[in-house]
């Protein structure tokens, strides 16, 4: 079998190797035939892709030892699910899962992608070549998932703290937005090779560049998720590199995302677009190179590996390659407008722009001043929360004042007294909001008001824009509220999606702003009987119980909570010790209050020998609105995301002809 | 439209002053970052310092009183340094594992700053071939 698994990778990487050699040959020389091939190869190298990752399913289902990924990352005791979703708990089977997705991206964008003409898809196949063959290199000659040796008894496991369900979804999420990235990059590189730098590469993959980015924004809201409720520290983010890792590209992409729309509407800012897009999977490639190289310490620590500098060189290959070639067609890159006003929506955009960007540089610059600092100074320093805290609220902040601007500004050039009319409410909104902010005591943390205040006017100004859309489109006549205010959706997806999404990130304002900014933490030694208490609820601690599990065993200190003498419920903060991995895990208690939004977290920090406990508890406001708005997140994209016949029939109908060239 | 220069060049440039300008500010005001050490490079470092060792010998004391005693060795090397710890305790700290903690050198003692205690995930995963 791991035959078959290494025949399948060798004959993916020749194909991989015929698309990107034949078909830069065919585009070159505009061989049509040659160039079908060449796509041809490229979809095979799916299927074969597909053939490997299915052989490696197949071992770990089987618990077949004589293969060293499934006796170094899967035991007989563990569950099957894990086992199979140790495909990608280790290094060989990630990259594995890595070109899986891609072949599959390529195949469905270069499938569906064909308005963006064929000239432009004859330089997108041997593009997405070349990044395939990179990765096929790493898992032919480098990192095979079917090297063998002789069968083991039993395997090694798996690390418990990947022995968790969010495990099964969370890397796949990520990997599915990194890898996405790969497609608008692809586009970007094949129109500029062709010489067409109109909008439509950014067209073609406007909803490949949507469902990667929106992949990775949620798998980053459910790893947060996952460290909130499982690792048990009482946060959510850390600014640790390899979470960084995967926020550097998501903001990148966030800019490009806004950008496309005014090269689309008004054919600025081409040269911008495209290094955008360069940036974005350059930071995805530096993502991956970050989780596996270990260069940088983290407290992921993945396996530390030889194929790190391989990384580095690619990412080089493709920075320098990709910089040379948009300086070679800057000529062609000439905007066909130029901005007219500093108050207009192309200009919020742009501010948007640069701010996201900045906001992702200055994350890139922490991540790598170890490496720098080392370099320079002989000696490795490191950066840490206040500096990444301090940028995230320099940038940040008027981020999120932005959105609620830029969708009320005209395109082109608004004059003062249309934006007075239109801000009037939106602004009254959130002075009062804030003026009521400051009575109710929240200016303890000014940051926390402005956030909030600045999250007031955007929530207002979406409704107002929702409510004029609604009520214009009922003046049509035919419809009711209800059905003005749906086909107002249906009929401009993209940017009533858009402003779902917009809302979905001041939710998430709100809710870090709460959590952090106005977090109360308390810790106590309580010995049975005795209490504490915390933001305004009592604790008592009532002594510990503990339960002999299959293989751990459970201690729980019992904690009664009270608010105002009501009781409230018992929680079980504890800690569970493992026999066969001798180690122990922290099981933190969450009470959710869903009419405030906010949770009590509990961890049983220290149970001591003489029964007493050291408690900590976490009152985190409106800590619960992070994970609501990831759902939102999700309902916009899908929004913006959905299929749109009216707005194909016109695409069509403009690019009628695109394709007859060559 | 000749002579005139595009308001685009005017918002990049301005914005780039301003992030500069921002960057500076937080330089000037926060100054570098925290200096990541072994144990055997302690020496000559007042200030704060992030320490990296493997912990060698039984962890002793109270974490959340008088302070977790142990002491941390060069990950690949033999000086050591006592360091004193109070705050939350990672899961996975033990003996031998590799942590990396934040503090000052006091009269030979190395003082953490409480909960920076971080531990890295143990190599038992990670075969080595």
């Amino acid at each position: 079998m791991p035959d078959l698994g290494r025949a399948a990778l060798v004959t993916s990487f020749l194909l991989l190797v015929y698309a990107l050699v034949a078909g830069s040959y065919a585009a070159w020389k505009g061989r049509r035939r040659l160039a079908e091939s060449a796509q041809n190869a490229l979809i095979a190298s799916f299927g074969a892709t597909a053939v490997a990752a299915a052989v490696l399913l197949g071992a770990l289902a089987r618990h077949d030892f004589s293969f060293q990924y499934v006796a170094d990352h899967t035991s007989r005791e563990l569950p099957l699910g894990y086992t199979l979703t140790a495909f990608w708990g280790g290094q060989e089977g990630s990259l594995l899962l890595w070109l899986l997705v891609l072949c599959g991206y390529s195949v469905a964008a270069v499938l569906t992608a064909r308005r963006a003409g064929r000239d432009i898809l004859a330089w997108v196949v041997p593009t997405l070549g070349l990044v395939g063959t990179f990765f096929a290199v790493l898992l032919v000659f480098v990192a095979s998932p079917f090297a063998t040796q002789a069968a083991t008894a039993d395997g090694a496991g798996l690390n418990p703290s990947l022995q968790n369900p969010y495990m099964a979804v969370h890397p796949p999420m990520l990997y599915l937005g990194y890898v996405g990235l790969t497609i608008p990059f692809a586009f970007a590189m094949g129109a500029l090779l062709a010489r067409r730098t109109d909008e439509r590469w950014i067209v073609a993959t406007r909803r490949w560049t949507l469902a990667a980015w929106a992949f990775l924004g949620f798998g980053q809201l459910l790893g947060a998720h996952w460290a909130y409720v499982e690792i048990g520290w009482g946060g959510y983010y850390a600014w640790d590199p390899v979470e960084n890792a995967a926020l550097m590209p998501w903001l990148a992409a966030t800019a490009f995302l806004h950008s496309v729309m005014i090269q689309e509407k008004r054919g600025m800012l081409k040269v911008w677009n495209v290094l955008l897009v360069v940036l974005a999977f350059c930071l995805s490639l530096f993502g991956t190179f970050l989780t596996r190289s270990g260069i940088i310490q983290s407290i992921h620590s993945f396996t530390q590996s030889s194929i790190g500098p391989w990384f580095l060189g690619f990412i080089c290959v493709i920075t320098a390659g990709s910089l040379a070639l948009v300086f070679a067609r800057l000529p062609l890159l000439r905007a066909k407008t130029r901005l007219e006003s500093l108050v207009s929506r192309e200009a919020t955009f742009l501010y948007n722009n640069l701010l996201l960007v900045a906001l992702s540089l200055t994350i890139l610059w922490g991540v790598v001043y170890p490496i720098l600092s080392e370099a320079v100074t002989g000696e490795a320093a490191s950066v840490s929360k206040p500096y990444y805290n301090f940028f995230l609220h320099s940038f940040g902040l008027p981020l999120l004042l932005l959105m609620g601007i830029g969708p009320l500004v005209a395109w082109r050039r608004a004059s003062l007294r249309a934006l007075g009319r239109t801000f009037l409410w939106p602004l009254t909104a959130a002075i009062a909001a804030g003026v009521a902010l400051l009575a109710a005591g929240a200016g303890s943390s000014r940051v926390g008001v402005i956030a909030y205040t600045f999250s007031v006017f955007v929530l207002a100004s979406i409704v107002l824009e929702f409510a004029r859309g609604t009520s214009a489109r009922k003046a049509l006549g035919g419809v009711g509220w209800a059905g003005a205010f749906s086909s107002l959706i249906a009929r401009n997806r993209r940017r009533y999606g858009g402003y779902v999404v917009h809302a979905a990130i001041v939710l998430l304002a709100i809710g870090v702003a709460g959590s952090s900014a106005y977090e109360t933490v308390r810790e106590a030694r309580l010995q049975k009987g005795e209490s504490m208490s915390v933001a305004g609820d009592r604790l008592v601690f009532r002594g510990y119980e503990t339960a002999l599990e299959s293989n751990h065993r459970a201690i729980r200190a019992l904690v009664d909570v009270y608010r105002g003498g009501e009781y409230l419920g018992r929680y079980k903060p504890g800690k569970n010790q493992y026999f066969a991995e001798d180690q122990v895990s922290n099981e933190v208690s969450i009470r959710h209050d869903w009419l405030t939004g906010g949770d009590l977290f509990l961890i049983a920090d220290q149970v001591n020998s003489d029964g007493s406990i050291d408690l900590k508890a976490l009152q985190k406001p409106l800590v619960n609105l992070i994970w609501l708005a990831g759902f939102v997140f999700l309902g916009g994209s899908l929004i913006a995301l959905w299929p749109d016949a009216r707005e194909e029939r016109r695409l069509a109908e403009r690019y009628a002809g695109a394709t007859v060239r060559i | 439209m000749p002579g005139k220069r595009s308001p685009v060049r005017l918002i990049v440039a301005l914005s780039v002053a301003a992030v500069l300008a921002v960057f500076l500010l937080y330089t000037s005001i926060a100054g570098g970052g925290t200096p990541s050490v072994r144990p055997s490079q302690l020496a000559g470092h007042k200030g704060r310092v992030s320490l990296m060792g493997q912990v060698v010998g039984e962890p002793a004391g109270d974490a959340h009183g008088a302070g977790l005693r142990f002491r941390l060795r060069d990950v690949k090397g033999s000086a050591t340094i006592p360091v004193v710890y109070t705050g939350s305790v990672p899961d996975l700290f033990r003996k031998g594992r590799d942590v990396v903690v934040d503090g000052r050198l006091r009269n030979g003692v190395f003082m953490a700053v409480p909960n920076t205690l971080v531990t890295k995930c143990p190599s038992k995963y990670t075969p080595k071939r």
